[in-house]
């Protein structure tokens, strides 16, 4: 599309350097506030200091906010990657029922989060269970089953239908090849679906904030804290996922896109 | 044999296992749950106990007090300008990137989708931060001698919501603008160049045209991510922005009339639903294929 003329092109660029402005100052006022001392909206740029990093090592409250994200995020990963691989390999090659199942599947993701959740909690409440950190990884796995299941499903149907003919073809049983082929082939697809699960139940708010119990998951202890404002050491706490969640990003793409890309060219 | 003839039996009954599991857990978790809720719309409240009669008082309330209807089409309102001012600012930077060669063009798809994975929270405590009467955009705004003092235009009020939403959602329209672009055959670009065309010219008539379904996506997107949204509005909303997602969530909370929340639910359900059949409508790109 180099047919455009030059003006146009700095038109492009500047429009885009502004998005990128737009999108990254929001991370970039606390991860310059955990670094240097702000009053009054003005930066005290003379004196750096990691005290807050050192604040945020004592703030108890946070760390346990922390630790109960973490652990919902385990158990979403592990529950939402065994179900929707289950639910991609029984869909896959399948006619009767899939679209509408699938639809179903996608319906939690492509629905407001409020509705969701709202739906969730008024089902836990029929169903007498109690608010607590089950039903938010309920939640969260409902949320995040259909990026999972895509995954593994574009991975099922980029492979090769020869693969498990072959493994047939030798003698294998059903559970040789499941554990032999089509599993091996599928690992990156759900490390990939993993990761992306993970990233999402890891900010998952709208949701957790309905169907949370006692224990309050970091985005939803964030959000509470939020109408007192924040102590300096959120600052830190922020530069620290920022970093995390960058380099989970570039884990994702390690084990999602170059899999895909090969298959487009094909 | 026998080790042979068990191991059949264990794979038929795991089987069996994965058919039921595959047609229980979306309908237990998302089906049922829905239907229930439904259902509670219609319903009833009376001094903070639900009533299990079926009624449909939530619904007539819904349209004939004066506060909600207004509410409702203020929101759908206030969605659509973030999906414009979202699309506006993201087709220039898709279009941008596909002009790029290689690997640049998904080092910098990527440099503009990561803030997405940033927590929301802190997100929009940071916009309200720099939309503030101390923000940065105050300060930008006097320095630049656009303003004489800070004002509180861009906090605690509608102009605020639309602001913050616009920030948050713009990847969402990166992306399905980007993918629509870069379908675009090259040769049909150099054909029109070939037969004449200038620049804008091909533009107008190829570029433009064939990426109109990745446009209705990124609508759609952006549209339902900004209405269902209650965190944005709650936080930089201030009491003059007042949106339908906060005056559903109050139902659950200060409000408690869970079945009247439920039948708004209904009703963003519905708006919902017909801004993602339009976005797969217009979404499903036609040209390329020519």
């Amino acid at each position: 599309m180099s047919a455009l003329p030059r003006p146009s092109t700095i038109f492009l660029a500047a429009i885009t350097t502004l998005v990128a402005v737009l999108l990254y100052s929001p991370l970039f006022v606390p991860i310059v506030s955990s670094f240097f001392i702000i009053s009054h909206g003005n930066v005290d740029w003379s004196s750096p200091t990691l005290s807050t990093y050192v604040a945020l090592a004592g703030n108890h409250d946070i760390l346990a906010a922390l630790r109960t994200t973490l652990i919902v995020g385990v158990c979403t990963v592990v529950l939402s990657v065994i179900s929707g691989t289950l639910l991609a390999l029984y869909y896959h090659g399948r006619r009767s029922g899939r679209s509408i199942l699938q639809f179903i599947v996608f319906l939690p993701f492509l629905m407001p989060p409020i509705i969701s959740g709202l739906a969730l909690l008024i089902f836990f409440r029929e169903i007498g269970l109690e608010r607590s950190l089950l039903t938010v990884v309920i939640g969260h796995t409902v949320f995040v089953l259909a990026i999972v299941y895509r995954t593994v499903l574009m991975r099922l149907q980029s492979m090769s239908r020869t693969l498990v003919e072959a493994s047939y073809d030798l003698g294998a049983s059903g559970w040789q090849t499941f554990w032999r082929i089509i599993l091996p082939n599928l690992s990156s697809a759900m490390v990939g679906g993993a990761i992306l699960a993970f990233a999402l139940s890891f900010d998952e708010t709208m949701i957790t904030i309905l169907v949370t119990g006692t224990q309050s998951t970091l985005p939803v202890r964030l959000w509470a804290m939020m109408r007192l404002g924040f102590s300096p050491d959120i600052n830190a706490l922020v530069a620290l996922i920022l970093m995390f969640t960058v380099l989970l990003c570039v884990l994702a793409a390690r084990f999602l896109i170059p899999k895909q890309m090969a298959t487009e060219r094909n | 044999m026998s080790g042979a003839g068990s191991t059949h039996a264990a794979e038929r009954r795991l089987s069996q296992l994965v058919t039921v599991l595959a047609f229980a857990l979306p309908v237990i978790f998302v089906l049922v749950p829905l239907a229930i809720f439904l259902v509670y719309s219609f319903f009833g409240v009376d001094q903070g106990t639900i009533v299990y009669a079926p009624t449909l008082g939530n619904y007539v309330r819904f349209f004939t007090d004066p506060i909600f209807l207004p509410v409702f089409w203020n929101t759908i309102v206030l969605c659509v300008s973030v999906a414009v001012i979202c699309i506006l600012l993201a087709y220039p930077a898709a279009y941008f990137l596909t002009t790029l060669k290689g690997r640049w063009r998904y080092a910098l798809l990527m440099l503009l989708l990561v803030p997405l994975l940033m927590s929301y929270v802190i997100k929009i405590y940071a916009i309200r931060s720099i939309l503030g009467l101390n923000g940065f955009l105050n300060k930008a705004l006097v320095a630049l001698g656009v303003l004489d003092q800070p004002s509180t235009l861009f906090v605690f009020n509608m102009n605020a919501i639309l602001l913050t939403l616009s920030l948050l959602l713009i990847p969402f329209a990166i992306l399905p603008i980007f993918l629509s672009l870069e379908r675009i055959p090259q040769t049909l670009l150099r054909a029109s160049d070939d037969l004449g065309a200038s620049g804008l010219q091909t533009f107008l008539r190829i570029t433009l045209p064939l990426s109109l379904p990745g446009v209705a996506s990124a609508a759609s997107f952006v549209f339902v991510l900004a209405i269902g949204d209650f965190l944005t509005p709650q936080m930089v909303g201030g009491i003059s922005g007042f949106t339908f997602g906060r005056i559903l969530y109050s139902q659950f909370g200060t409000a408690y009339n869970w079945p009247f929340g439920a039948a708004l639910s209904v009703a963003l359900a519905i708006v919902v639903i017909a801004a993602i059949l339009m976005g797969e409508r217009f979404g499903r790109s036609r040209g390329t294929s020519v």
